[in-house]
């Protein structure tokens, strides 16, 4: 927390230097000064922060392409004559247990094109999602469980599993 | 180089909106529909607001366009899950090219106690795969 | 009344084309043969608006009308969530089915 307002801080005198305060100057100020503080991780000792923010950059990144690439092939799905779609309602076994994070997946499913959110069971066990094209459901469980579920778990846990007291 | 990037992402997003009304003028069920309108729509709109965003270029337009944006993205899944979790309750057809549905069974028992989910799969997925056109309702 | 950069041409053409967007769900709205359906149609409606907001502020080079935008996102939400709870506690007698 510490190092982040530290982080913000650098961006911050960045912009203040340079004497602009547009925004992509305000973001190339925060990349700087999180590469000094990154620089400087021997003296001020190790912190999960190093870990989250790439780690956070990653999963937008990875979001966004997601967004971006399946709304692609549904613009084609729309606009061209046939119908191709495949939908299916699925039960996805969930492995994320506490309620931020089953929301959390939930609603980027519900983002992400080619699913759609349904209902959640009463044990939080299983997510029921509308898919478009589940011609084999196997296929669409996997590649949320890879892709989505995975990187939350890593998001979430990742860096609660190694917490500021690490020496 | 900004207005070009700009009027790109403009172009975008009147695209990905135009996409999103087609789509749910012509998908054949509620749900397919909702694909549309959650997604293609979201996405437009949040690249139409980036783009004023980078055509005006100062600080509390970026702020307003990422608030409006950061709106959208949590309020869209939310309303479309909310709206098909209670048209699926509510019984709305499902297009008759939908493959299988795992849910409608599990829910007239009203408790979770059901095995792997892909048990469910014979059963339920008896519905007849389609052919791709509308349902007579 | 001119934006800089971007010729007004360009986003006059782009609002047509979100009118139509526009215009499509309304056809929706009409037609939709359940409750939900015309609720996803309003709620594709509102969204479309927002954006027409947007282009309509780069044309006008107004920045002021983002205010209304960010306005809009919320209150969309809101009506969609109202339908929504409509339709979860019964609706209408002919749309249960």
């Amino acid at each position: 927390m510490t190092l982040f307002l530290a982080n913000i801080g650098l961006g911050l005198l960045w912009a203040v230097l340079t004497g602009l305060f547009s925004p992509p100057n305000l973001a190339i100020g925060f990349v700087l000064g999180y590469l000094m503080l990154w620089m400087v991780r021997g003296v001020l000792g190790p912190s999960r922060y190093y870990n989250t923010v790439p780690r956070l950059f990653e999963f937008a990144g990875y979001f966004l392409w997601e967004l971006i690439l399946a709304n692609g092939r549904l613009a084609v799905d729309v606009l061209t004559p046939a119908h191709r779609m495949r939908p299916r309602v699925i039960a996805l076994p969930l492995v994320v247990r506490e309620e931020g994070e089953i929301t959390l997946l939930a609603n980027l499913i519900s983002l992400t094109p080619g699913s759609l959110t349904l209902d959640v069971s009463e044990d939080h066990r299983f997510l029921y999602i509308h898919a478009m094209y589940a011609s084999d459901p196997e296929a669409v469980r996997r590649s949320i469980q890879d892709g989505l579920e995975r990187r939350i778990l890593e998001l979430m846990h990742g860096s609660e599993r190694n917490p500021d007291r690490v020496h | 180089m900004g207005q070009v990037v700009s009027a790109v992402l403009l172009a975008l997003g009147a695209f990905f909106s135009l996409v999103a009304a087609i789509g749910v003028l012509r998908f054949p069920d509620l749900f397919l529909r909702m694909h549309c309108s959650a997604k293609s729509a979201t996405l437009g709109v949040s690249c139409i607001m980036l783009g004023a965003a980078v055509h005006f270029g100062d600080l509390i337009s970026y702020t307003k366009a990422v608030a409006a944006i950061v709106f959208l993205l949590i309020s869209a899944p939310v309303a479309t899950h909310v709206l098909a979790r209670a048209a699926f309750y509510a019984g709305v057809p499902l297009w008759k090219g939908t493959l299988g549905d795992e849910l409608s069974g599990h829910y007239d028992k009203g408790g979770p106690e059901f095995g792997a989910p892909g048990a469910a799969d014979g059963a339920e997925g008896a519905r007849e795969p389609g052919t791709g056109s509308r349902p007579p309702a | 009344m001119e934006a800089k950069g971007i010729p007004t041409v360009f986003t006059e053409i782009l609002s047509g084309i979100l009118v139509v967007a526009v215009v499509l769900a309304f056809i929706r709205l009409a037609r939709g043969p359940s409750l939900p359906d015309r609720a996803v149609a309003l709620d594709l409606v509102a969204t479309i608006v927002i954006g027409l907001i947007g282009v309509y502020a780069v044309m006008t080079s107004e920045a002021r009308f983002l205010d209304l935008a960010v306005v809009l996102a919320l209150i969309a939400f809101l009506g969609t969530v109202a339908f929504a709870r409509f339709i979860a506690k019964g609706g209408l007698p002919w749309d249960r089915s």
